[in-house]
C-alpha cells in the first residue's frame, strides 16, 4: 500500500482539479481559454501568408500601394506651388519665364533686388508684432470664454455661445466697414494697433478649446476645488498645463493666419507702417508690369518663420488637432 | 474633527430627483458608509456633502456650521474619487502636495509634510514619477495621500476602491479601516458593494432612488432592515421575499402563502367567537434570510414532490409533519461556493434561496421541507414595504389594530 497521486479520470485536467470556488479554478480555467485563442490566431496568421492582411484588420498590400500612391499625389500637388515660388526666387532675372524644373543657372538676384527695393527687416518686424500679438490675444480670450463655457453653468449660456459661433458665421466683407469707421473715430488708423485690436476674438479659438475643455476629466475640475483652488487658478494650474498641445496648436493655426493676412492690414496701413504682405503686394501690377524675380524671393523670405515655426512645433500641432476630434 | 449634518437634502436634475429629502447625522469619528444600487444618488449625495454640486433644498452643517453655501474649499473635508483624479502633469509628489501649496504653506513644510504622508503609504519611491507611470494600485494610494496631507476635519471617499482588482481591493479596505482607527476622523465612504459596507461602516445608510431607507449600525441594517428594499439588497444571496397572508391559526399568527406556512411566534389569544371566523387577512412580503432557512426532511423522507402537492401539504399544515415545516419545494439549481452550498428552490410561484455549510446534499430535482426559527422572519407591507411590526393591542374592543402595523 502506498499513497500515490489521483490521477483524473477525464485524461485532460479539464475539470479544474482544485476545489471550485477556490480562487485558482476561474484563474486556470482562463488561461487555458487564452491559451487557445491565442494557438487559433497563430494558426489563422500562417494560413493568411501571401498578399493576405499582415495586421489582423489590415487592409491587402494593394490597397496599401493605391493609398500610399494616392496621398503622394496629393503631396506633391500640395508642395509644388511652393517649389516653383523658390525655383522662380532663384533663377537669373532673364530666366524668371523658363519652365525648366530645375532652375539653373541660379542667381540670388531676385533676393538683392528685392532686399534693395523693400525694407524686409522692418516689415518682417512688424509683420512678427502684429502676428503675435494677434495670436496671443485670440489664444488668451478663446481660452477663458472656452473655459467659462465648458465649465460653468450660467443662464443664457446656449444662447450666447451661439452668439460666439454665429460671429464666424459673418464674413469679413460685413464687419470691414464698420471696424474701419470704429478705428477711424479712435485714431488707430495707420498704425500697428489698429490691425491688432480687432481681431483679439476668435471665434475658431472659442470653438476648438471648447471641444478640448467638454472632454477635459471634470474630475480633476473637481479635486482642485477641493484642494483649494479657485476657478482663476485652477485655470492656470490645472487646465492650461493639461491643454499644452492643444493651445500650440491652436497659437500656431493663430499665428500663420495672422501672419499671412492682407485684406485688414490694407485697409487699415494705408500710410505709415507696413506689412510683409502689403510690401510683397507692391511688385503686382508695379510700374514695370509684374515684378517675378523679387515677388517670389519676398515671399519665399515670408514664409521661411513659418515653416521654422512648424517644424519646431510640428508633433503638438498634429496632435492638437487629432485630439480634438476636428481636422 | 468634523460633525455632517445632512438636513433634508434635495437634489434635483430636471425632472430626475437624485436625492430626495435626505437628513442624516454623521457623529464626529464615524464611519458612515452611503450603500445603494447604481444610480440611487450615492454620489450626489455626497457631492453635496463635499460643495461640488448645491443642493436644491436642504441645508448641509459641519460641526453646526452652515456650509450649505461655503466653496468646496472652505469646508475642511478632503476627498477621493473614483478615478483618482491625479493631475496628469504633476509628479507623485507635486501631487499630494497641491493642496498644501494651494494654501500658500511654506515650501520646506510642504516638503516635510509630503514626506510624512509619502512614508506612511510607503509612496517614497515613486515621489517623482507621474500618474501615468504607476499601476492601479499606486494611483488609488497617490489619491489617498493627497486626502490625507491636508489632515483635514472629514474625508469624502466616492467608491475609492472599485478599480482596484479583488485581492488589492480587500487589503486596502483593512488599510481604511485601520486608517481610521488610527486617525479617529469621520469618513463619508460610497459603494455599492455590501461587503465594504458591512466590514468598514460604523454605521450605513441605504439609499433608494434618491431616498434614505434606513440608517444604522452594519449589524442592525442586515438584521432588522427597515424596509423590504433594504432586505432585498443586503445579503448574498439577499433575503428571501415571499407575497404572502398573515392569518389565525391555532392561536398564532401565521403567514401562508402556496407552499408557505410560517408560524410567527406571535400568539393571539382567542377573544370573541368571531375570531373563530377568521380576521381578515394581511397581504405581507415575508423575509427569510437564506442562511435561517434549515432543511427538515430529506428528498426520501417526502412524499409528494410536485409543486402542486407541495402546496397542498402546505394548505393542509398543522397535519403530520407537524409546526416545523414551514416551506416545501423542489430544489431547482444548487450553486456551490466551496463552504457552503446555496440551493434555488421553488417554493409555490416564488423562489426561495437556502444557504448551508457544505455538503448539504442538495440535488436538483429534489423536493425539500424547510424550516424557519420564529424570531428570524421579517414582515413587510406589501405596498409600502416598509418593515411591520407587532404591536399588543391595548383595546381589544378595536379589532383592526391587531394586525401588525408598519413603523
Ligand atoms: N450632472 C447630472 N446631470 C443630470 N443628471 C444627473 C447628474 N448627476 C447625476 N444625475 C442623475 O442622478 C441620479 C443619481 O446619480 P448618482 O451619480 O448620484 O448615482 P450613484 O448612486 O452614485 O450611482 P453609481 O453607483 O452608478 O455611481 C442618476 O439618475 C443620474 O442620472
Ligand atoms: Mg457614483
Amino acid at each position: 500500500m502506498a499513497l500515490v497521486i489521483e490521477t483524473p479520470a477525464g485524461g485532460l485536467p479539464a475539470g479544474n482539479p482544485s476545489a471550485p470556488g477556490d480562487p485558482g479554478g476561474p484563474v486556470t480555467s482562463e488561461r487555458a481559454a487564452g491559451a487557445t485563442l491565442a494557438e487559433g490566431a497563430l494558426a489563422e496568421a500562417a494560413q493568411a501568408g501571401g498578399d493576405g492582411p499582415d495586421v489582423p484588420g489590415g487592409r491587402s498590400r494593394t490597397m496599401t500601394i493605391v493609398g500610399h500612391v494616392a496621398l503622394a499625389l496629393l503631396g506633391i500637388v500640395c508642395v509644388f506651388p511652393i517649389y516653383w515660388m523658390y525655383t522662380t526666387s532663384l533663377r537669373r532675372p532673364q530666366d524668371v519665364y523658363k519652365l525648366t524644373v530645375l532652375p539653373w543657372p541660379l542667381s540670388t538676384s531676385s533676393y538683392s533686388q528685392a532686399l534693395d527695393q523693400l525694407d524686409l527687416a522692418r516689415l518682417m518686424l512688424n509683420t512678427t508684432i502684429v502676428a503675435i500679438l494677434t495670436a496671443a490675444g485670440q489664444l488668451l480670450t478663446s481660452l477663458l470664454a472656452a473655459y467659462a463655457f465648458a465649465v460653468w453653468g450660467f443662464p443664457g449660456k446656449r444662447l450666447l455661445y451661439l452668439g460666439f459661433v454665429g460671429t464666424w458665421l459673418v464674413p469679413f466683407q460685413v464687419t470691414m466697414l464698420p471696424n474701419y469707421v470704429l478705428l477711424h473715430q479712435l485714431g488707430l488708423l495707420n498704425s500697428l494697433a489698429g490691425v491688432i485690436v480687432p481681431n483679439v476674438v476668435s471665434a475658431l479659438g472659442v470653438l476648438l478649446l471648447r471641444q478640448h475643455l467638454d472632454s477635459f476629466p471634470k474630475e480633476l475640475l473637481e479635486a482642485a476645488r477641493i484642494d483649494g483652488r479657485g476657478s482663476w487658478t485652477t485655470l492656470w494650474t490645472v487646465v492650461v498645463p493639461n491643454l499644452r498641445a492643444a493651445l500650440t496648436a491652436l497659437g500656431i493655426l493663430l499665428l500663420v493666419n495672422a501672419w499671412n493676412e492682407y485684406f485688414w492690414p490694407a485697409m487699415v496701413l494705408q500710410r505709415g507702417p507696413s506689412v510683409l504682405q502689403l510690401g510683397i503686394n507692391g511688385y503686382l501690377n508695379s510700374a514695370e508690369g509684374d515684378n517675378w524675380g523679387p515677388l517670389t524671393a519676398a515671399a519665399g523670405l515670408a514664409c521661411l518663420p513659418i515653416f521654422a515655426l512648424y517644424l519646431a512645433l510640428q508633433r503638438h500641432v498634429i496632435n492638437g488637432f487629432v485630439r480634438s476630434g476636428l481636422r | 474633527m468634523s460633525r455632517i449634518t445632512v438636513e433634508n437634502v434635495t437634489r434635483r436634475y430636471g425632472g430626475t430627483t437624485a436625492v430626495d429629502a435626505v437628513s442624516l447625522d454623521v457623529a464626529d469619528g464615524d464611519f458612515l458608509v452611503l450603500l445603494g444600487p447604481s444610480g440611487c444618488g450615492k454620489s450626489t449625495l455626497l457631492r453635496t456633502i463635499a460643495g461640488l454640486v448645491a443642493p436644491s433644498e436642504g441645508r448641509v452643517l459641519v460641526d453646526d456650521r452652515d456650509v450649505t453655501d461655503v466653496p468646496a474649499r472652505g469646508r475642511d473635508l478632503a476627498m477621493v474619487f473614483q478615478s483618482y483624479a491625479l493631475y496628469p502633469h504633476l509628479t507623485v509628489a507635486r501631487n499630494i502636495g497641491f493642496p498644501l501649496r494651494a494654501r500658500r504653506l511654506r515650501r520646506a513644510e510642504v516638503r516635510r509634510r509630503v514626506g510624512e504622508v509619502a512614508d506612511a503609504l510607503e509612496l517614497s519611491a515613486l515621489l517623482d514619477r507621474r500618474p501615468r507611470e504607476l499601476s492601479g494600485g499606486q494611483r488609488q494610494r497617490v489619491a489617498l495621500g493627497r486626502a490625507l496631507v491636508r489632515d483635514p476635519g472629514a474625508f469624502l471617499m466616492d467608491e475609492p476602491l472599485s478599480n482596484l482588482d479583488a485581492q488589492l481591493r480587500t487589503a486596502t479596505r483593512t488599510e481604511i479601516t485601520e486608517l481610521h482607527r488610527r486617525l479617529r476622523r469621520t469618513f463619508v465612504y460610497v459603494t455599492h458593494d455590501q461587503v465594504e459596507a458591512m466590514t468598514m461602516a460604523t454605521s450605513v445608510a441605504v439609499l433608494n432612488r434618491g431616498r434614505l431607507e434606513q440608517i444604522g449600525p452594519p449589524t442592525e441594517v442586515y438584521d432588522r432592515p427597515a424596509s423590504a428594499f433594504v432586505a432585498g439588497f443586503l445579503g448574498s444571496p439577499p433575503m428571501n421575499l415571499l407575497a404572502a397572508e398573515v392569518i389565525h391559526r391555532d392561536g398564532q399568527l401565521h403567514a401562508v402563502a402556496a407552499g408557505v406556512n410560517v408560524p410567527l411566534g406571535i400568539a393571539v389569544p382567542r377573544r370573541s367567537p368571531d375570531d373563530a371566523a377568521g380576521e381578515p387577512a394581511r397581504s405581507v412580503l415575508l423575509g427569510i434570510r437564506p442562511e435561517h432557512l434549515r432543511v427538515t426532511s430529506s428528498a426520501a423522507a417526502m412524499t409528494a414532490a410536485t409543486d402542486a402537492t407541495a402546496a397542498e401539504a402546505a394548505a393542509s399544515a398543522s397535519g403530520s409533519d407537524g409546526p416545523v415545516t414551514a416551506l416545501r419545494g423542489v430544489v431547482r439549481t444548487v450553486e456551490n461556493l466551496g463552504s457552503e452550498e446555496i440551493a434555488y428552490c421553488v417554493v409555490g410561484d416564488g423562489e426561495v434561496s437556502v444557504r448551508a455549510r457544505r455538503p448539504a446534499g442538495f440535488a436538483v430535482g429534489d423536493a425539500v421541507a424547510l424550516a424557519v426559527d420564529p424570531g428570524q422572519t421579517h414582515l413587510f407591507d406589501r405596498e409600502s414595504g416598509r418593515r411591520l411590526v407587532w404591536r399588543p393591542d391595548p383595546h381589544p374592543a378595536v379589532p383592526s389594530a391587531r394586525v401588525p402595523v408598519a413603523t
